[in-house]
Order: structure tokens, then sequence, then C-alpha cells
């Protein structure tokens, strides 16, 4: 009896000492996880969960384990609103969000008007980034700016094109994007010129007339901005090389994803794109906390991550330092840390943000030489 | 409960006018009594503007008795009324839900002016296609906010000459939703015992009938269409300022087809029926989801078993079992 | 040679809105009832053809019949179970119901066969038939020809034999036609499979051009609407048309003004056809 009562004693007396800080602390990610995206979301959420376990594995955060809850937005921005009204009552630490952009669009007023840490991991719209209703905004992905950037250089510089088209996803994101395009082709005193432009829309998968116009142009290459890459893009490129297209394949940033390989397989070879990480490109193979990660995303997962998983990974270990670094969890002192702040040792290697938030991109232009395998060749 | 109520309003006994107060008190109150969290409030409100939704599509398919598949044209008018002259001429409250009212008149007088000698399954059509071409529009129109929508929308300000409310959390939206749905109420109860109400039921039920008694089905269509439509439009209207940002994701079929099953849910021409079946609906996503898919079969299977084995609804199905005299 | 090759484009996208809209214009025009399933009716057929191939290994040829006849019998399932609303000629629950069950098709369909991308092999979509400048593959030429003779058949059936007369009696006035000893009851069941069986045949032929998924369909069929509205609701010859002139029309359209816009200009078509001239679809 007095057994008992001093293990109950004991139990009690230990339930007052021990830390409430067996209270963890809960990241939460909002992606499709159903529908066309599905995939890709799952993706992303599953590099997120892999840095967690890695960080957990380390001692967690702050001294206290880390828990991950994802949600499914369903492509759909009034069900993705729901999902992060209730992370707000689950009262998370973190959001990783934002696979579509009207998606990220609808959810960012609430969480940050509850004052929830808000990283974007994927969604490409500059409006993410502007406006007064999503101040302390982070996102991870490149913008079209950018983006723009170096696809100009190398057709005006390294291909050395004088006769260009555009192939472009009639949206915001690809009118946007051709549009700075042409913006740096003014910039870099481009001598050739833009010859045709033919649209197409997102969920779009003949493009034979497109095809047929641009191939009567007969352009030095062909600017194509498709970010269907479940659907549309892989039957784009058969279709491009179906027609014998002898043009140059010039992709946007960031649209050569998994799937494009698997599906258009050797229809792939030549194409030429640039993106901000490859898990088997330097300079990625020589950072460490990249090849790291590589190694752990494809024993886990048994692929090896692609772009939109090291998003995720991103959006976990740049926050993860910022709150080491502040001690904090509060959006805005956390958002203040990376906000125009280097951050170091991330998948990425160590990275720079804009003031706005912006992570910036280290480009890689590449070609690819064998689709099958998504093998691919850096580029100068 | 007939379902031709007699010309002259039966006057509301007291007992039964207690009762309604007391119900507006507790609904009022009720983010408070379920814990007066953000969820709460955020939850109730959505249900408060998405049966606003539900009474537009209602109004056509109870008292009608035709399928509006087009009624998120009128949803996406509103919440784009309320986004872009907020947002780019800084108009109140009263302005964009005036222009969002306006808007959606003029839109249903066209398209039910073309449709006026259709057939009901051909209005049904050709209500379809025009969401579809709005959206279209509505997509690739930039000026209006183009494929990533308006973003930014301020706080909702509704000056009342002596005071001005400016609402942009869910608990302060909360009070506006709740009034536009009693508005909404007292409208649909006022419509079901008006003569446009009542012709309305007859034509659906015997159309010889009505037109032996000089009755145009046509004009009473295109009537209670028009009706209908800003009912619908406000609750987009609402609905821009609670999420602060619109898009031509208003014109997804998630709307469409959450409308349509909570109208039919619970039963026809019963007042609170399209309100009980959003509130159930949007429980079932919010709080016991199954996760993307199942929710779509959960969904689309309630829409089909109710219509099939239960065409008068749950209320119906609750009739038969209780053996009270039903409706015919 | 632009022009040339645009006229090939328009043919082959145009057999192919014609292929999948027989079972829906004949549906509309024999039971009144507008299957807002159909776009995952198509969606689904496109995966048990897939199935069929990449999981049974049969082939390409007995795959397409394996789609049709498991589509059928889910239309006769459809069918059996809105057969009250169908003979209280109930239109509108009719359509909710069909679009519930697209809903109930879409969710089931993600649940069993996943969001991955999925392609086809051993289908002709590589073959390549180059004259000249111009191409097309030996898959265009299939759908073209199975359009063809698909449309023959049916257009024989309906007009040259008994049973196509009892259809069309039905069509004509179902309570007429009971009086005669018709069971209107297995004319809808028949039509429902028959337009069940139609699209899946119309999905396995056309969905190869790309890969398939489960949220895909609406878009795919989105020119059905038309094409059945142009062509004039139960017109075979009509339909066949259509779907060719809005084929060439895309083709055109999209080659010399905007692509973006097309759908939009379809369906503005429709919309001032469905008003200016509903034929046989103006009140009683």
């Amino acid at each position: 009896m007095s057994k008992k009562l001093s293990l109950t004693t004991f139990a009690l007396l230990a339930s007052l000492v021990a830390p409430a800080a067996a209270q963890d602390i809960k990241v939460g990610t909002i992606f499709p996880l159903s529908g066309g995206a599905g995939p890709d979301g799952q993706t992303v959420t599953n590099a997120v969960k892999l840095v967690v376990g890695q960080l957990n594995e380390k001692g967690g955060l702050l001294g206290r384990k880390i828990t991950v809850i994802s949600k499914d937005d369903e492509s759909t921005p009034a069900v993705g609103v729901s999902r992060a009204n209730e992370m707000i009552s689950e009262k998370v630490d973190l959001v990783i969000e934002g696979w579509n952009s009207p998606v990220t669009l609808a959810m960012q007023p609430i969480l940050a008007r509850a004052g929830i840490m808000d990283i974007t991991a994927v969604s490409k719209s500059d409006l993410i980034l502007s406006g007064e209703t999503n101040p302390n905004a982070v996102r991870i992905n490149s913008s079209n700016g950018f983006d723009a950037g170096v696809i100009a250089k190398y057709i005006v510089e390294k291909l050395k094109a004088k006769k260009v088209a555009f192939l472009t996803q009639n949206d915001v994101y690809g009118n946007g994007f051709q549009t700075a395009v042409e913006a740096e082709f003014k910039k870099l005193n481009f001598s050739g010129e833009v010859t045709m432009t033919e649209k197409f829309a997102f969920k779009d998968t003949d493009f034979r007339v497109q095809l047929t116009n641009l191939k009567s142009a007969n352009p030095d290459a062909i600017i194509v901005t498709n970010s269907s890459n479940s659907s549309g893009l892989p039957a784009m490129v058969e279709q491009y090389r179906q027609a014998d297209i002898k043009s140059t394949f010039v992709g946007a940033v960031g649209i050569m994803l998994t799937t494009v390989f698997k599906v258009a397989g050797d229809a792939n070879n030549g194409i030429v794109s640039a993106d901000i990480f490859f898990p088997d490109l330097p300079p990625f193979t020589s950072i460490p906390a990249s090849t790291d990660f590589v190694a752990a995303y494809t024993k886990a997962y048994g692929v090896a991550p692609d772009k939109s998983a090291a998003l995720g990974a991103a959006a976990v270990q740049v926050w993860a330092k910022a709150v080491e670094a502040t001690k904090s969890l509060d959006r805005k002192t956390v958002a203040a840390a990376i906000r125009g702040q280097a951050i170091k040792d991330t998948v990425f290697g160590d990275v720079q943000f804009l003031p706005n938030g912006q992570m910036q991109p280290r480009y890689v232009v590449f070609k690819v030489v064998d689709g099958k395998n998504a093998k691919l060749e850096a580029i100068e | 409960m007939t379902v031709i109520d007699t010309s002259s309003p039966a006057p509301m006994s007291a007992l039964r006018a207690a009762a309604v107060v007391v119900l507006i008190i507790v609904g009022f109150f009720m983010p408070r009594l379920l814990g007066g969290g953000s969820v709460a409030y955020s939850t109730l409100t959505t249900i408060a503007i998405f049966a606003v939704m539900c009474y537009g599509v209602d109004l056509v398919l109870s008292y009608l008795g035709e399928v509006s598949l087009g009624h998120t044209l009128f949803w996406a008018i509103g919440g784009y009324a309320a986004a872009n002259l907020s947002v780019k001429y800084g108009l109140n409250g009263w302005s964009t839900a005036l222009a969002a009212i306006a808007l959606c008149i003029a839109a249903a007088l066209f398209l039910g002016m073309v449709t006026l000698r259709t057939r009901e399954f051909v209005f049904s059509l050709v209500t379809y296609a025009a969401a579809v071409v709005a959206y279209e529009i509505a997509f690739n129109w930039d000026a209006i906010g183009g494929s990533d929508g308006v973003v930014g929308i301020p706080a909702l300000i509704l000056p009342f000459g002596f005071a001005t409310f400016s609402g942009l959390s869910q608990e302060d939206l909360w009070p506006v939703a709740f009034v536009l749905l009693l508005l909404t109420l007292g409208f649909i109860a006022r419509f079901r015992r008006s003569k446009l109400g009542t012709t309305a039921l007859m034509v659906q039920m015997n159309p010889a009938l009505a037109t032996s008694l000089g009755v145009d089905p046509r004009k009473i269509r295109l009537a209670v269409f028009v009706l209908s439509a800003p009912i619908t439009g406000l609750a987009g209207w609402l609905y821009g300022y609670q999420r602060g940002y619109v898009g031509p994701d208003m014109f997804e079929s998630y709307f469409l087809v959450l409308m349509l099953t909570a109208v039919v849910l619970v039963g026809r021409r019963i007042l609170i029926g399209p309100l009980i079946g959003i509130a159930l609906l949007i429980a079932q996503q919010n709080l016991l989801s199954l996760g993307g898919d199942w929710n779509k079969i959960i969904l689309g299977s309630i829409l089909a078993i109710v219509l099939i084995l239960w065409p008068t609804g749950l209320v119906g199905l609750y009739r038969r079992f209780g053996k009270i005299n039903s409706s015919k | 040679m632009n022009i040339a090759q645009q006229i090939i484009n328009g043919i082959v996208l145009g057999s192919g809105y014609a292929c999948i809209a027989l079972g829906w214009t004949i549906l509309l025009g024999v039971a009144r009832l507008v299957n807002f399933a159909h776009g995952q009716l198509y969606m689904l057929g496109a995966f048990v053809a897939w199935y069929a191939i990449t999981r049974l290994g049969l082939s390409y040829p007995l795959a397409i019949v394996v789609a049709a006849l498991f589509l059928a019998l889910l239309g006769a399932l459809m069918q059996g179970a809105m057969m009250g609303l169908v003979m209280t000629q109930n239109l509108t629950s009719l359509m909710i119901v069909t679009l519930g069950l697209g809903y109930v098709i879409q969710g089931g369909s993600a649940l069993i066969f996943g969001g991955n991308p999925h392609t086809f092999p051993g289908t002709l979509v590589r073959a390549k038939i180059d004259i000249g400048p111009l191409w097309f593959t030996w898959q265009d030429v299939l759908v073209l020809v199975v359009t063809l003779v698909l449309y023959g058949a049916v257009w024989w059936f309906t007009q040259k034999t008994r049973y196509g007369s009892v259809i069309r009696a039905v069509a004509e006035d179902s309570k007429l036609a009971g009086l005669f000893g018709i069971n209107a009851q297995v004319v809808y069941l028949l039509v429902f499979m028959f337009e069940c069986a139609a699209v899946a045949i119309g999905a396995a032929l056309v969905a190869p051009r790309s890969p398939i998924l489960t949220s895909m369909g609406f878009n795919e069929v989105i020119m059905t609407f038309v094409v059945v509205v142009v062509g004039g609701i139960g017109s075979i010859g009509g339909a066949l048309a259509a779907g060719l002139g809005l084929g060439l029309f895309t083709a055109f359209f999209g080659a010399f003004v905007a692509h973006a816009y097309t759908t939009a200009a379809a369906f503005a078509l429709m919309l001032v056809l469905l008003v200016v001239r509903p034929a046989g679809l103006a009140a009683k």
C-alpha cells in the first residue's frame, strides 16, 4: 500500500516538475493531396516530413519535438481556406503551403490575421509577396522576374538566336513570364526578333494547332511556358517531336519535373531549361546539406527528390534556422530573421532572402541528354 | 402543411413569434455558445454566407421547379463587384452591395429574356453555358483580376450615418452574415406567401391550370429567376470580404454541387431546409473530412441518393416513417 | 502548307469531338436526359482501357471492348437506379442526379487509380504518317475511321431496322409508343448503356494522345455540349457534321485568331443557337 502511495506521489510530483514543453512544436502543411496535383503536393509534404524527422533526431527545435500536421487543399481555394482555419484552431506554429497560386492567395490573409508564420513553398504568383494583407510573407520558389533573366540570357548570349517564338500558358503565370522575358530582351539589347506568340490553356492536352503555326514560322528557339507537368507538358513535348519541329525547345524555369521525364522519356532529349535544384548536378553535388537530403529522401521514398521536394525541405530548414537564431516562434520575429537575411546550410546551399521575402535563386541551365533516365547536362 | 398557402397570410401567433425571436437570439450568440474560438466564428460565418448562396438556387428549384446551373455566375458577380470596386475605387460596402445587386439583376434579366421561350432543360443548359463563358471571360480579363484574381480586399465598411461599421475579422463579419441570413429568410418567407410565390408554385404543379387562369409561365420564370440572382450575388459579395480574395475559382463546380445538395437534402419548400442542409455539409467537410476523394463521393452520393430514393428530402422520409400526412 | 496541315488538324480534332458526342446526342434525343456525368465516364473509360492493357495484359483492341462493356454495365446500374425519375420524366432531378453520380465516379476513380498520370502503351499514337510536309498519326486515322463506322452503324440501325424505329418511336412520344406495346423502360436502359459504351470507346481512342489523370474529364468533353446543340439534338448526321465543323473551327480560330478564346467562342455560339434556333426545344 505504501509502495502504491509513494508511486502515486512520485507521479504527481513528477508531473508538476516536468517541463510543460512536453508540448510539441506543430508544423502544418497545406498542399493538394488529391486531384491532378496530388502527387506533386505529396512530394513536397514528404520532403517536409523527412526534414522534420531529421531535426527531431537531432533533438528537435528549442528542445521540443516537432510534429507535422498535413492537410489537403484539393487545389480549391475555398477548401484551402477551411484547412487554414483548421490549422489556426489547432494552434500550429508554422504553415508551409502553396502549390497553386489562387489557393495561396486565398489562405494568406487568413493566416496573417491569425498571426501564424506562413511560408509559401512553390506558388509563383508575384501577388504573394506584394500587398498589405500578407505582411511578413516568405517564398522559397523563384519568381518569374528572376526566371526570365536566366532564360533571356541563354537565348541572347548562348544560343544567339535571331528568331524567337513563344508558346505560352494563358494565365498570369505564363503571360507574366513572357512579359518578363521580353523585358529582359530589351535590357540585353537583343538583336533578334520575337516572330510569333501562341497560347494555350493550362488544361489543354492537344497542341497541334499551335505547333503547326510555330513550325511554319521556323524560329531558332521556342520558349515554352507550361506548368501542367502531369498531363499537358509531357503531351506537348511528344507532339513537338512528332511535328518534327527543329527549333530548340527552351522550357521556362522549373517546368521539367519528374513526371515530364517519366512520361515523355526520350522525347525530352535536346530540351534546354533551367532550374534551381538538381539532385545530381553541381553545385548541389558538392553541398553537404544537399547530398544528405538526396540520400535520405531516396532511401525513404525510393526516388531521387526533385525541385519540389527541395522546396519543401528548404522551407523547414530556413524556418528552423530562424527559430534557433531568434529563440522565438512569433511570426513577426521569425519572418524578420528570414526576410533580407542570409540563411546557411539549406539543401540549396547558403541562401539569401530579399527584403520582400523572396529567396534568391541560383540557377543551373541544362540540356536534357537522356530523357528516359532524366539525365541532364549543365550548360556553361 | 399544404403546398399552396391561403392567399391571405395567416397572422403569426404570439407564441410562434416569441419562438422565432428566441431562435434569432440563440442563433446570433451561437459562435459564443460554441466556444467563441476563431473556428466557431469562421465556420458559422461561412455557413451563413453559403446558406444565403443556396437560397438563390432554392428559390428557382423549389418554387419554380427548374434547375439553374448558372448561379455560380451571380455568386462570382457579387464577389468580383466587392473586390474590384473596393480595391480599385475604395467604395464602401453599401456601394459595392448595390453594384452587386444591379449587375446580378442585369445578368439574370439577360439570361432570362433569352430563355423565355425554351423548355426547362434548355434553360438549365443555357445557365450552365453562361457560367462557362463567364468563367472564361473572368479568367482572361486581366482588368478585373485575370487568372490570379484580386487580392487585398479591404475591410467591409458600412457607414450608418451615426457610426461606421468596419469589419475585417471573422468575429466582425459574423453579425453582417447573420443579418444577411435573417433578411434572406424573411424574404423567402414573404415570397412563399406572395402572389408571385404562389403563382410560381401553381405553374410548377399544374401548368395547364395556370395557363387557363391566364398566367404566363414564361414571365413567372423570368421574375423568379431575376429575384433569385441578387440573393446569391449578395452572398458572393460578403464572401469576397470574408475571404479577402476573389478569383475565377468562384465559378467552380464545387459551389454549384454544394448549392444543389443543400437544397435537396432536407426537402423542398421548407424554409430553413437549405440552411440545415448547408450546415450539415460544411460540418462534414470541416469536422468529419475523410479526404478530398471521399468527400466527393459523399457529396455526390447524397445528391444522387436523396433525389432517387427520397425526392422529398429527409423531411419527406421522416414524414413517411412518422406516418404524418405527407404533402403531394 | 500551314493551311493544309491545319485542315488535317481540324479533322483530327473534329473526329474526336464527334466520337465523344455520339452517345450524348442519342441519349439527349431519345430520353431527353442530360448526362452530366459524361466527363467522368470518359475519364473512367480511359482508365479501364489503360488498366486492361497494363494490368490485365490485354491487347489494345480488346481493351477498348473491355472498356465499352464495363461502362455499359455501369450505365445499366446507373440507369436502373434512376429509372423511377426517368419514368416520371423528372428531367430536372435527373440532371442533378447525373451531376452527383459524376462526382461519385470522380472520387471513386481517384481512390482506386490514384492521382498519378498514366500513359497507354500499345496504341498507335506514336505511329506517324508523313505526306510531304504534312503529318498525322495512325491513331488519328483510327479515330476517324471508327467514328465514321460508328456513326454509319448507328444511323443505319435507327433508320433502317425495326429496332431503330422502336427507339425513334419512344423518342417521339414515349406514352404513345407504350400504347403500342413498346416498353420505354427497356429502350431508355439500352440507350443509356449505349451512351456509356460509346463514350468509353471515344475515350479509349482519344485519351491516349496525352497522359490520363483521374481529375480529367470536364475539359475533354466540354465541346460535346456545343457539338450536340449545333448539330441538332438527336440528329446523328448533325452531330457528325457539327463535330467535324467544330474541329475545323478550333483549328482555324486557334491558328488565326486566338486559341485561348476558342472555348468561349464556341460556347457563345452555342448560346446564340440555343436561343435563336431551339429546334425541337421550344416550350410546348
